[in-house]
């Protein structure tokens, strides 16, 4: 049964005035357009420095990364809503932190020269800045609602990051993943989703787009199935990469 | 033994543009230099010191090679011997092939002027190695970032080169604060270029907009208008660096679909009328860079404006090509402003209904990072797709760039994936709009440009 779902599905893109980099902001688009293409209506909150925001309120929240400078002021801002988002986070809110925002949901960010910076002390991982940039396409094998999916991206980071207690987002067919060495990409706990994949993550893998919307409907009380989509230019796009990755 | 192995690398490179002309394979821009810097590293150094006049560096984001090639036509026009690396071959063995072509084997031959585009992380060591007597700046913009980091440390680099360099003149981009910041933070003497406020400036900044910040200082920049980008009149809260009259400032801009025209004042008050054929107001801004750097020179303005009023634009620079009755567009995209810039040109032909290709590589060349395909502001199409019959996908990222239309709301039923370059150009040739326009990344550009001048004719 596809019973409509009557709410309004909001979607909150932090910090698009600062973090608006590598084309990060296709994951909001993919949120959107495959809500409405199932006759969800969306409002979209741009949430910027000092705007208040209610994450209780919103089904989807968007963080992505910026350049250092960039990634400070927001660290700062976003430390004050910290207790909001934990709350938010305990209560299934699904998520999605790409790069910068995935690093900064961690304990701490060392730098080469060895200098802590604290992360928002949410999810159980720390990064640690490297001398050399991991950068290239990247191919990945993810668990997501007990099924696995082979995912594609581009990946740009110098931070490693370690995975305490949680798990990986996926396992790493070819390219660097979270560090370069375990062969793990990502973390996820609960409804967040956090990754280093750009590309944009969402348009090329619509089972994670998908995934998100339905655990955001679910903690609405509307749990059923999505509308099945078209998503053959998904898969074609998705399907060239992992063709070129994995042979 | 300097000499010997100068001339030994000048001998051999000459070989190898001779072999890759007679194999007929690529276009031989950077493998002779390549060859030819194996032997003497010194060729850049030692081909430069046979410029006698000056030498003319061109970089920044975008616009480098037709400001470079604009600047390279009044000279030649004025009757200098002018060397260039006119098809935008950039890196550091782009520049040396071009030594290589130009130089007898005797690495004898003299020129006036040298006007060499050169991109912006390969600027350090051709600065380092030339006696530039001016260095003009366009505009910083996100670029294939995967190559350089973040667009900071793109200015960073261009900014520590000249910091660390003897006296030259820049020619700054005085509406770009990133630009016009290197006036301030290199110690170097500057001139600099702007466009006035007109009707189109607008108050609302782009979504792929930069210099929110301060270059400065860091705190936030306020702007009375913005031209494009991040390009307009911004002022620093904290500070107060911002934007000054410019020396050479284009006034009441007019944007015709095959040419653009503006009243140019230099000298403090002195005024003359331009009239370029080639659209768009990064086209001016190129123009106005061409200008500055030209009155700089002392070349008349009279002759600079006749000259330019000529000018024919690079491959795939806006280029227009003549199929049957039809005109085709050719169009070079290489990052989103650019992108922004060929959309809006896109748009404001008059011709209806439109057939529309768009080949994406991602070669090196390109940037091997697409991601940038989804900061381009393709939602502009959405609202009027009915003036296309189809959109044509192409290139190596065929399937990606039909996605990406696709979440910019263009109808799937629209999109055609057709990889093959040949197919793809067929369906704008005989396609049923009143004009075609392909717009293309870098490699994608060679042989899409190929297929349509071996067809077409080159307006």
């Amino acid at each position: 049964m596809h019973r409509e779902f009557k709410g309004t599905f909001k979607i909150c893109h932090l910090y698009p005035d600062l973090l608006n980099l590598y084309g990060d902001q296709g994951n909001v688009a993919a949120i959107t357009r495959r809500c409405q293409w199932r006759g969800i209506e969306t409002e979209l909150h741009f949430v910027n420095i000092g705007d208040m925001v209610d994450f209780s309120e919103m089904d989807f929240v968007f963080l992505g990364g910026g350049s250092d400078r960039e990634q400070n002021l927001m660290a700062a801002d976003l430390a004050e809503k910290k207790d909001s988002l934990w709350k938010a986070i305990e209560d299934n809110l699904p998520i999605l932190a790409i790069c910068g925002g995935y690093q900064l949901l961690g304990k701490y960010y060392q730098t080469i020269e060895g200098k802590i910076i604290p992360g928002l002390d949410l999810l159980d991982f720390h990064t640690i800045g490297g001398e050399k940039r991991l950068i290239g396409n990247i191919a990945v094998e993810i668990q997501l609602g007990g099924e696995s999916h082979k995912i594609t991206g581009f990946e740009n980071h110098s931070g490693c990051t370690f995975l305490g207690d949680i798990e990986p987002l996926g396992i790493v067919l070819s390219g660097y993943g979270n560090n370069g060495k375990d062969q793990r990409e990502g973390a996820q706990y609960k409804n967040v989703i956090a990754s280093y994949l750009h590309g944009p993550l969402l348009p090329k893998n619509p089972l994670i787009t998908d995934y998100l919307i339905s655990r955001a409907l679910e903690r609405r009380g509307h749990p059923w199935n999505l509308k099945p989509l078209d998503d053959s230019l998904e898969n074609a796009a998705n399907e060239f990469m992992l063709g070129r990755m994995l042979g | 033994m300097k000499k010997i192995r100068l001339i030994t690398a000048l001998i051999l490179g000459k070989l190898a543009l001779l072999m890759i002309k007679l194999l007929g394979k690529g276009k031989g821009t950077s493998l002779p230099g390549r060859l030819a810097l194996k032997i003497s590293s010194e060729i850049i150094r030692l081909g430069a010191l046979r410029v006698k006049k000056g030498i003319i560096l061109v970089t920044g984001t975008n616009g480098k090679t037709t400001t470079n090639n604009m600047i390279a036509s009044v000279l030649e026009e004025s009757g200098y011997r002018v060397l260039i690396n006119r098809e935008g071959a950039n890196l550091v063995y782009g520049i040396a092939t071009v030594f290589v072509r130009e130089m007898d084997i005797w690495g004898n031959r003299s020129f006036d002027y040298a006007c060499l585009e050169i991109d912006e992380a390969a600027f350090p060591v051709v600065l380092s190695q030339v006696d530039a007597g001016c260095v003009v700046i366009t505009n910083f913009f996100r670029d294939q970032l995967d190559r350089f980091g973040e667009l900071d440390k793109t200015v960073g680099i261009v900014a520590n080169a000249l910091k660390n360099y003897k006296k030259t003149r820049l020619v700054l981009n005085g509406d770009d604060p990133l630009v016009a910041q290197l006036g301030r933070t290199t110690g170097q003497s500057s001139i600099y270029y702007g466009l006035e406020k007109y009707l189109d400036s607008h108050f609302v900044p782009s979504s792929v907009s930069e210099g929110k910040f301060c270059p400065l200082c860091g705190q936030k920049l306020d702007y009375s208008y913005y031209q494009y980008s991040q390009l307009g009149s911004y002022s620093c809260t904290g500070c107060g660096f911002s934007r000054l009259k410019p020396d050479i400032e284009g006034i009441s801009p007019q944007f015709k679909s095959y040419s653009t025209s503006c009243l140019i004042e230099y000298s403090s008050s002195e005024r003359i009328k331009l009239d370029v054929p080639i659209y768009g107001i990064y086209n001016l801004y190129n123009t106005l860079a061409a200008f500055a750097t030209l009155n700089f020179l002392q070349i008349n303005a009279q002759k600079i404006v006749d000259t330019l009023g000529k000018f024919k634009p690079a491959t795939g620079r806006m280029e227009i090509f003549k199929y049957q009755d039809k005109s085709i567009f050719l169009h070079l995209v290489k990052n989103p402003t650019g992108f922004n810039q060929g959309l809006k040109a896109v748009l404001a032909m008059s011709e209806n209904p439109l057939d529309l290709m768009i080949a994406i590589n991602d070669n090196d060349a390109d940037g091997r990072d697409i991601s940038w395909l989804w900061d381009v502001d393709f939602e502009i199409l959405e609202e009027c797709q009915e003036r296309f019959l189809s959109i044509v996908c192409s290139g190596i990222r065929a399937e990606e760039i039909a996605l990406r239309l696709k979440y910019a709301g263009i109808r799937s039923s629209k999109l055609l994936i057709i990889k093959d370059y040949n197919c793809a150009v067929e369906m704008m040739f005989e396609g049923k709009g009143g004009g075609a326009y392909i717009l293309a990344t870098y490699t994608a550009l060679w042989p899409v440009e190929r297929i349509i001048s071996q067809n077409a004719q080159r307006i």
